[in-house]
């Protein structure tokens, strides 16, 4: 072991804490004691993930095979992804706090919450590609349980499934890893890639190949086309802070995995203007819209906000698959503005279900009378998504349009932008009316039925509303102050174009 | 000579003689005896081990001091050390293991008998992989063979008679193969030693004579050794085998004998027939195809089967044909891939088989599907050791199965032929084994049935339905079997459906059956996996020395 | 061709003999055939062994008055083996006969499908 320990802690902390709070059973029936650990856990983690960050450097652990070591960096790219998750994990957990009370064995959920939050940080840090992949299998697994979680049947299918779909993708990216690694032994992730053409020279169908491979499996844990279907399986049926952490959170690390294959590995310039290129166009494309007419057409808000999330994310995988600067630019801006809003949504719903059983959309009607701050914020982030200015989706969705046009990549220059045109007009077709007849249930809304199960103005508790209200906070100011933050991210593209 | 150098032949001398002393202990001594026999051996393993890795090369021990071509000879080098010692620790694993089923599945007259076929076992193994003479290697073959034999009918049941019969048959057709074979070199070029043998074949292969004899006595050495080690045509008397067997011997049977004899024929390539006539010859590809037949079938039979023990034994069918793939590479890469893989699956296997005890126990002892369901939160240890042993099969990063694959394919990248049919073979052959392995792991952690919170209302009908269904089964099951155990199981579960609270009352059900030694046996398993996931690098450096030192 | 096998007749009735044997141990359904298979198999080889040791015109080695030239006796080594293999044979013979007769008394058959076929319907798993 050699190199910066610090780097360390925040993904080991948490995950030992998580690994006490299992053994320890919850430390028994005493919940405020439970709660205080695991929110002390996760503010340390955050003060660790910090100090890591504003130390950077690398640690090597150890060598797994010849060439290959367990080996963790800090960069931009993975300074911007822990910083993320960090804080999403943070207000995710304070919500949860109040929102379990009505699951059963929450130890095991805070437990393995806990632990998924180091394997993440891990995986953010990952310095080569066989780290990454391992961390990425063990996000897989340890994510696990908190699909699981209900033990139910229905749990238990919808956990086959993320499994089945999570493990079928992570070996096809392996084999495509497994002849990256016989083309190129050290596969450290280097801005603008580490593959050259003389490396590949003769092999370059299979280089191809290979990369397609690793696009398709790893673009399952972002729900990109072929391989999205667990997705909406998977959601329903877990907690709600833990679907909203799958969507936003754990599918960026799909996100991230395709960065770090094309921005790092191989580079842009190598699949620029390839059929690989194409054929992953086609699909972020068909997927946006693919996944908003599934969400327009679904009834049950959780399964739509999935399906929503699902056409969002290859939002930022078009743009990542443009090999553009400035799409890039907002690949990486929608990734933070994607969990934001996604985490904010999918917590309005579960404070729905938590406060009114409602898991339907025809339900909600007079949603307003029942908790009016919390369907502001999602009608807040919902605008946000839809990317109507001053909110944070428009500024992505402008860089996303501004590098399409400027790509050069055919048709894709004008039928990108269409694309993303209609699917901005479907999710609003699919998130506003909500919000409408929420706050508008129309004349012939009866309220008695309301006020006789007491549900007036039955606000959910603190815990849960100021998670929400930070995220929709979020969401709209980085839309009205971009400027920083663009710049941080201009920086980044910069080192890898 | 130093000390050292006479511990291949103590060892091998230690199993028998305790075997010998067994038969007029009784069953607790003989337990003792057995198991100082094998830390003992496992230790000097481990000094061999140790010795070669320090001289950095091979040395003979003539039985006797009579020289090489008359004598009987033994050989030690970096790979027959580390295989030794690794064979010593999971059998060493395995017997503790089982004790307690050892003790339930035996008659208590014979325990001692079952200690002497484990220290026979034992002592044939440790000469299969230090002989240097063939036709000591076959002796030892019809040892191992005897004792194995005699692992499976020791529990004396109507089935694992069936089973012990079909082995031996099995195992005969592969002995006789193989002794025709021996018998045709011998003729051929006049040695039973190996290395004046491989010299006379050398000379042979120069004066370009006997090539088709020299061709069957590869084909039927080969044909042999597969139908004794499982390969997948051959392969039908596996799952009897490893089904019906004391959990002790099922994971000894498919944890260390198959790899005997496999070992025997990587032996048998090496140091006699010369690795390079081999692959000249197409007997690999024959293997090679063999191999990826049987990992995709085995699989699909795993898949088929619902009776989980039987399900962990066609996985082997499938991991035996990762091994034979590897050998039928036909590269270094691909000989130390496979002989990787052959200790990832001999230590993977065997924890499948020990914690999937733990399993059953706390499950009234079904091993279907239904009745398991929930067993990991029972018995959570087992849980934990099943979930670890079934990822590394699937191959999941840090466990050993992992590595296997990864030197699997990147060996596979070296011949050009061959590659695209290994990597898909692989990428097939790893969903397969994730769907039945996965599926298992996630029924261990289901609720086991009824009571269904309010949500899920119209899943409830089904599982009642089903846990009805389960009951009637262990019902007519103890009707059938009149066995008083059975019946006391019938009688716990019944008591911890009527308590309501499943799960509290199945984990004290779990407590009482949890033995220390399954705990350290599990525990045990599971960091060895864990080494040679993390670890590898100098055991696969130490193989491909190993394999360098044959030549 | 046919000369050939001839002058080797040895070696063609071994191989012959080997072939039988193989035949009934994996085909025939009757146990007790099965083993008489199985010692076909194992006798034939023991043939082919003793075949090749002997060579014509010589002796046994055994020292009846001193050693003569070494050039008079036979190839003692494969005899040697020919009696390991035979010792091999009987504890294989006695340990399957051994389990013919535990699984007779069982199951009142020598049919070995019939006999799988019951202990599967007598213990379902």
């Amino acid at each position: 072991m050699r190199g910066n320990i610090v780097l360390l802690l925040p993904i080991l902390f948490p995950a030992a804490a998580g690994i006490l709070v299992l053994i320890g059973k919850g430390f028994g029936a005493n919940r405020n004691k439970l709660v205080g650990v695991v929110f002390l856990a996760l503010a340390v983690s955050a003060a660790f993930t910090g100090l890591a960050l504003a130390k950077g450097g690398s640690v090597t652990l150890w060598q797994l095979t010849e060439y290959v070591e367990i080996e963790f960096r800090v960069d931009k790219i993975a300074g911007l992804f822990a910083a993320l998750t960090t804080a999403i994990w943070l207000l995710v957990g304070i919500y949860s706090f109040s929102y379990m009370v009505h699951e059963r064995e929450e130890y095991q959920f805070f437990g393995w919450y806990l632990i998924v939050l180091g394997v993440l940080i891990g995986l953010d840090f990952s310095a080569n590609l066989i780290t990454f992949y391992v961390c990425y299998e063990l996000m897989t697994l340890t994510s696990l349980p908190l699909v699981l979680h209900e033990r139910t049947k229905e749990a238990v299918m919808a956990g086959l499934k993320y499994l089945f779909y999570s493990v079928a993708g992570a070996f096809l990216a392996l084999f495509g890893i497994f002849f990256l690694a016989s083309v190129c032994p050290l596969l450290d992730f280097t801005p603008g890639g580490v593959i050259t053409r003389e490396m590949i020279r003769g092999k370059e169908g299979f280089c191809l190949m290979a990369v397609c491979c690793m696009l398709i499996g790893f673009g399952t844990k972002a729900g990109m086309f072929p391989l999205h279907g667990w997705l909406p399986t998977a959601h329903p049926v877990a907690p709600a802070p833990a679907s909203a952490v799958l969507s936003g959170v754990i599918t960026k690390s799909g996100v991230l995995a395709l960065i770090r294959v094309v921005y790092f590995i191989t580079g842009p310039n190598l699949l620029r203007g390839t059929w690989v290129q194409q054929v992953w166009l086609l699909l972020t494309l068909l997927t946006v819209f693919m996944g908003s007419m599934l969400a327009y057409k679904e009834k049950v808000l959780k399964k739509r906000l999935a399906y929503s999330t699902v056409s969002q994310v290859s939002y930022i995988l078009f743009g990542l698959s443009l090999l553009e600067p400035v799409a890039f630019i907002g690949a990486l801006a929608h990734v933070v503005f994607h969990s934001l809003v996604k985490n904010a949504l999918f917590l309005a719903a579960g404070a729905v279900i938590f406060q009114t059983g409602w898991i339907r959309v025809s339900q909600m009607k007079g949603l307003g009378k029942v908790m009016p701050v919390m369907l502001s914020c999602y009608t807040l982030v919902s605008l946000s998504l839809v990317g109507i200015p001053p909110t944070s989706g428009f500024i992505s969705k402008w860089y996303l349009a501004q590098g399409a046009l400027a790509s050069g990549t055919g048709a894709w220059t004008w039928a990108g932008p269409a694309v993303l045109l209609i699917s901005a007009l479907l999710t609003a077709g699919y998130l506003l009316p909500l919000a409408i007849d929420g706050f508008f249930p129309g004349s012939g809304f009866d309220e008695t039925e309301l006020a006789s199960r007491k549900l007036l103005g039955k606000e959910p508790s603190w815990q849960m509303l100021i998670p929400v209200l930070v995220l929709t906070a979020g969401a709209v100011a980085f839309g009205c102050f971009p400027e920083p933050f663009i710049n941080l991210l201009k920086g980044i593209g910069e080192t890898v174009f | 000579m130093t000390l050292v150098q006479n511990f291949p032949f103590f060892s091998i001398i230690i199993a028998m003689f305790s075997g010998i002393l067994s038969s007029v202990l009784n069953s607790r001594q003989a337990r003792n005896v057995s198991l100082a026999a094998i830390l003992i051996t496992t230790a000097m393993s481990g000094a061999v081990l140790g010795y070669c890795l320090g001289t950095g090369e091979s040395y003979t021990y003539m039985m006797g001091h009579f020289p090489a071509p008359w004598g009987n000879e033994i050989r030690a080098g970096v790979l027959e050390g580390l295989t030794a010692l690794l064979f010593g620790i999971v059998m060493l694993l395995s017997v503790v293991g089982g004790m307690k089923h050892t003790f339930e599945d035996v008659e208590a007259s014979k325990i001692n008998l079952f200690f002497i076929m484990i220290d026979l076992m034992l002592s044939s193994l440790l000469a299969l992989i230090y002989t240097n003479d063939l036709f000591t290697a076959y002796v030892f073959v019809e040892i191992n063979t005897i004792a194995g034999c005699g692992l499976i009918m020791i529990r004396q049941k109507g089935r694992s008679f069936g089973a012990a019969i079909r082995y031996m048959i099995m195992s005969q057709l592969g002995s006789g193969l193989f002794l025709i074979g021996l018998t045709l070199l011998y003729d051929v070029t006049g040695h039973l030693l190996m290395s004046p043998a491989k010299e006379a074949v050398a000379a042979i292969e120069a004066a370009g004579n006997y090539e088709i004899p020299m061709l069957v006595i590869l084909a039927v050495i080969s044909v042999g050794l597969a139908i004794k080690s499982g390969l997948y045509p051959f392969h039908s008397w596996i799952p009897d085998t490893y089904g019906y067997a004391t959990p002790t011997a099922s994971a000894i049977l498919s944890g260390l004998v198959s790899k005997g004899y496999l070992f025997l024929l990587i032996k048998i390539f090496y140091r006699v027939l010369g690795q390079e006539n081999v692959i000249a010859s197409r007997i690999v590809n024959v293997l090679f195809l063999f191999g990826l037949a049987g990992m995709i079938m085995g699989s699909v039979h795993a898949i088929l089967e619902w009776d989980t023990r039987r399900m962990i034994a066609y996985s082997s069918v499938a991991q035996i044909g990762y091994i034979y793939m590897g050998i039928g590479l036909g590269t270094q890469a691909g000989m130390v891939a496979a002989v990787f893989h052959m200790f990832t699956h001999s230590a993977t296997k065997a924890l499948l088989f020990i914690s999937a005890v733990g399993l059953y126990e706390v499950s009234g002892g079904k091993k279907d599907f239904v009745s398991l369901r929930g067993a990991g939160n029972r018995n959570p240890l087992a849980g934990v050791g099943f979930t670890v042993g079934a990822l590394s099969m699937v191959g999941f990063p840090m466990l050993s199965g992992f590595i296997s694959k990864l030197l699997f394919a990147t060996s596979a990248l070296q011949s050009p032929h061959k590659m695209m049919f290994t990597i898909i073979g692989l990428a097939v052959s790893t969903i397969l084994n994730a769907v039945y392995f996965l599926r298992l792991v996630i029924t261990l952690y289901a609720r086991p049935k009824k009571k269904e919170s309010l949500r899920e209302a119209y899943g409830s009908e089904g599982d009642a339905r089903e846990a009805g269904k389960q009951e009637e089964r262990v019902k007519k099951a103890c009707e059938s079997e009149g066995d008083a155990r059975a019946g006391k199981e019938v009688g716990n579960r019944k008591e911890t459906n009527e308590a309501g609270n499943e799960n509290a009352a199945g984990e004290q059900l779990g407590k009482q059956h949890i033995s220390w030694g399954l705990g350290t046996a599990i525990c045990g398993f599971i960091l060895l996996n864990l080494f040679l996931g993390m670890m590898s690098q100098p055991v696969v450096q130490a193989i491909a020395n190993g394999l360098a030192m044959f030549d | 061709m046919a000369a050939h096998l001839l002058y080797n007749i040895e070696e063609t009735v071994a191989v012959v003999l080997f072939g039988i044997g193989f035949t009934m141990l994996l085909l025939h359904r009757n146990l007790i055939k099965k083993i008489m298979g199985m010692n076909i198999m194992d006798t034939a080889v023991y043939l082919f062994l003793a075949a090749k040791g002997y060579i014509r015109g010589r002796m046994v080695p055994i020292v009846v008055d001193g050693i003569t030239d070494a050039e008079a006796y036979i190839n003692p080594v494969p005899s040697g083996l020919v009696l390991t293999g035979i010792v091999v044979s009987v504890s294989t013979t006695a340990l399957m006969l051994a389990l013919t007769i535990r699984l007779y008394e069982r199951y009142h058959s020598l049919d070995l499908d019939q006999i799988l076929m019951q202990a599967k319907k007598e213990e379902p798993s």
